[in-house]
């Protein structure tokens, strides 16, 4: 049995490009299972998804613990998961990145696969949406499954869905990003220290779950605490707004997800806390005179 | 026809494949794909159903009742706070003998909210009326819908039908699911024929106000209709298995229980893992076998006495607690098996959707063999929980 974990955002397609190398398995006689884990349903939010190769009936209906192969749909998940957590001996990586393979630290030193997916995404889809790509990059570096399979499979999945040519467009960026694949190995340096989780047992754990500001070990919980939990890592793009066009409808700040869009009264002007901005580019699309244009926040 | 699809995916082509006539729908997630996917059938002319987008469950169940009274074939689904929201209509439909289909995606039924995999759902709703049955894989998911049709509208029994999958684990994985050709659905299972419904030319009460002097009787009616689906619902699952191939047991299914010594028996998805633990113990040389609680209403009472009467220890996995102290799967058994000797021992996992993992499967079968031996064990484990030892 071949086991992947794929790391992603919400909104990059982890579980498409999980179902669709699911069903590129079926293609060629493999019995394949695949399966998304969220936490709650938020767009930038890191999710997981899994795919299960096999050549008899999976019965396993578990998360997968020990992958044979992690693939990573956004480098900035790097900073804050063990992405390799649980990877089996020999396994390798399939990471978005443009960076080549030695120079992308996972803590360990193993078999990677580097491609920009995100520039392959952008060019071909014009949207960073990277789940087709990367897995061209997924063939290439594991030879698990042959691109044409690949190819077959996104064309099944998206062509059902989206049509010939949106399916067309994601299978061509399969077969670019497999072109661009470069394998070698990555640095074994940094000591990830996983972030604390606040776990408590059933007597600690205040009545009905109800909690009040409070502070833990592992930081803080219950109202404020979100503060915390800063989202600028999550952001592809981040928005600028043109204050000459903007004319203080506030629309902007009032579909802002994040709430991160805040009015500083005595100016009457808006200013947005990039700390807690995802990059989901809601604001832009809803400002009826285009002040606000998205940027590409990382390099 | 094998396609790579989801169970909420399978669910809806079962229940395009029984033709149904009128669909009412609310969306909840996870079943929400279910009736998406109707509904895109619907939309698309690939099924003639009337598609109705109700203000709530509460009137999904209404006009479901309503659809079904008029002889319609009437197919829904839901989830959660919404079957939840549906509780009186569930009370309604099944003494009204109105043999309604309706997938529940089990999810957590708040408080907390939560969105995963607890079976407090479909336990809550289990002295409705509804007959209810847990499947394992997406496949068994789509089947089911086929079936459900078939012992709803059997005039022995004319009762509504809940086939019941795990929210996410089924709802939302995608696997390889042979989808059954339209002809051999048409021959397996004939147009809704009713002998009494709502018709204008022929004027019918149903569902009528009734005094004290009915009542006893009605239950008593209802509760013989339940009892007789048992024997429908195995000749059902055998002339399934003819014609399309896969045979699911009938009222529970078994697995290396001929010469085991200790039984665990599993609902829905953890049956599935459960399979490959028991290869895995077999292995080493532990004889372990696995009852799969497949119908809840009926409860298969003989059929769990037959099937776990050579054992030293029977264990009981439940994904959902009875407030009196353990599952409600661990209750009912224990009162099925009242008067056997083996000790039964509770395993309460997954709840709230927390991965049912092999080692904690590993563990109720540890648990239950020591408790075969005669060693003293907790009655009740919750495994996995902070603050708990087991
Ligand atoms: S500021 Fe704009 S891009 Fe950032 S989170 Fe808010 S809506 Fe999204
Ligand atoms: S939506 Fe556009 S115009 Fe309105 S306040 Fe925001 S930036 Fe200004």
């Amino acid at each position: 049995m071949f086991e992947v974990r794929f790391h992603g955002r919400g909104g990059q397609g982890a579980v498409m490009a999980a179902q669709a190398l699911a069903e590129a398995a079926v293609i060629e006689g493999n019995y394949a299972v695949a399966f998304p884990f969220f936490g709650a349903e938020r767009r930038g939010a890191p999710v997981l998804a899994f795919t299960r190769i096999d050549a008899k009936k999976i019965y396993s209906k578990t998360q997968v613990y020990s992958p044979d192969c992690v693939v990573v749909l956004d480098d900035s998940l790097l900073d804050t998961i063990d992405v390799v957590a649980g990877l089996k001996p020999g396994g390798s990586v399939v990471i978005n990145s443009r960076d080549k393979p030695e120079d992308i630290d996972l803590g360990i030193s193993v078999k990677t696969a580097a491609v920009d997916a995100t520039s392959v995404a952008l060019e071909i889809l014009k949207a960073p949406i990277t789940n087709t790509a990367i897995l061209g990059a997924f063939a290439k570096a594991t030879g698990i499954i042959k691109l044409e399979s690949l190819e077959e499979a996104i064309k099944r999945r998206f062509g059902e869905k989206l049509g010939e040519k949106v399916a067309e467009r994601n299978s061509l960026a399969a077969r670019t990003a497999y072109g661009k694949t470069v394998i070698g190995k990555s640095k074994g340096i940094k000591k990830l220290e996983p972030k604390k989780q606040w776990l408590p047992t059933y007597q600690e754990l205040p009545a009905g779950g109800s909690l009040v500001e409070g502070k833990t070990d592992a930081g803080l919980i219950g109202p404020g605490s979100f503060i915390e939990n800063k989202v600028m890592g999550w952001a592809t793009f981040r928005p600028v707004r043109d204050r000459e066009k903007c004319t203080m409808c506030l629309l902007c700040w009032f579909y802002c997800p994040e709430g991160t869009i805040v009015r500083i009264s005595d100016r009457g002007d808006l200013m947005t806390n990039y700390d807690y901005c995802k990059g989901c580019g809601v604001c832009a699309n809803e400002c009826p005179v285009d002040a606000i244009k998205m940027v590409r926040a990382r390099v | 026809m094998k396609k790579v699809i989801t169970g909420d995916h399978a669910v809806a082509l079962g229940a395009k494949l029984c033709r149904v006539d009128v669909v009412p729908a609310y969306p909840i997630t996870p079943q929400t794909l279910i009736i998406e996917h109707i509904a895109d059938f619907v939309n698309d002319g690939e099924m003639d159903a009337k598609f109705l987008t109700m203000e709530s469950e509460h009137s999904v169940m209404s006009a479901a009742a309503a659809a079904s009274a008029a002889g319609a074939r009437v197919f829904t689904a839901t989830s959660s706070q919404g079957l939840a929201f549906m509780y009186e209509m569930l009370y309604a439909t099944a003494p009204m003998r109105l043999p309604i289909v309706m997938a529940n995606a089990n999810r957590t039924l708040a408080a907390p909210p939560g969105i995963w995999c607890e079976y407090n759902d479909s336990m809550g709703v289990r002295d409705s009326g509804w007959l209810q049955v847990y499947v394992e894989d997406n496949q068994e998911a789509l089947d089911m819908v086929i079936q459900s049709f078939r012992i709803a509208e059997d005039k022995r029994v004319l009762l509504p039908v809940m086939p019941c999958l795990d929210g996410f684990v089924l709802t939302h994985t995608v696997e390889p699911v042979d989808v059954p050709q339209q002809e051999d659905v048409d021959s397996f299972l004939s147009p809704y024929a009713p002998d009494i419904m709502l018709d204008p030319a022929r004027p019918t009460m149903i569902g009528i106000f009734m005094p004290a002097e009915y009542i006893m009787e009605l239950r008593r009616q209802t509760m013989g209709a339940v009892e007789s689906a048992k024997k429908v619902i195995g000749e059902i699952n055998d002339e399934f298995a003819k014609v399309f191939g896969r045979n699911y047991g009938g009222m529970i299914d078994t697995y290396m229980m001929e010469d085991a010594e200790v039984a665990l028996v599993t609902m829905g998805t953890v049956t599935s893992t459960s399979r490959e633990v028991v290869d895995e113990l077999r292995k080493v040389g532990k004889k372990v076998g696995l009852v799969k609680l497949r119908f809840f209403r009926p409860f298969p009472v003989d059929e769990l006495r037959k099937a776990l009467s050579g054992v030293s220890a029977v264990g009981v996995f439940d994904r959902s607690i009875s407030y009196h102290g353990g599952g409600p799967a661990f209750n009912e058994i224990q009162s099925a098996l009242y008067g056997m000797t083996m000790p039964v021992v509770n395993h309460l996992a997954g709840i709230g959707g927390r991965d049912v993992t092999r080692e904690q499967i590993i563990k109720m079968f540890e648990i239950t063999i020591k408790a075969g031996k005669g060693e003293k064990v907790n009655t009740i484990n919750w495994h996995n929980t902070r603050g708990e030892t087991v």
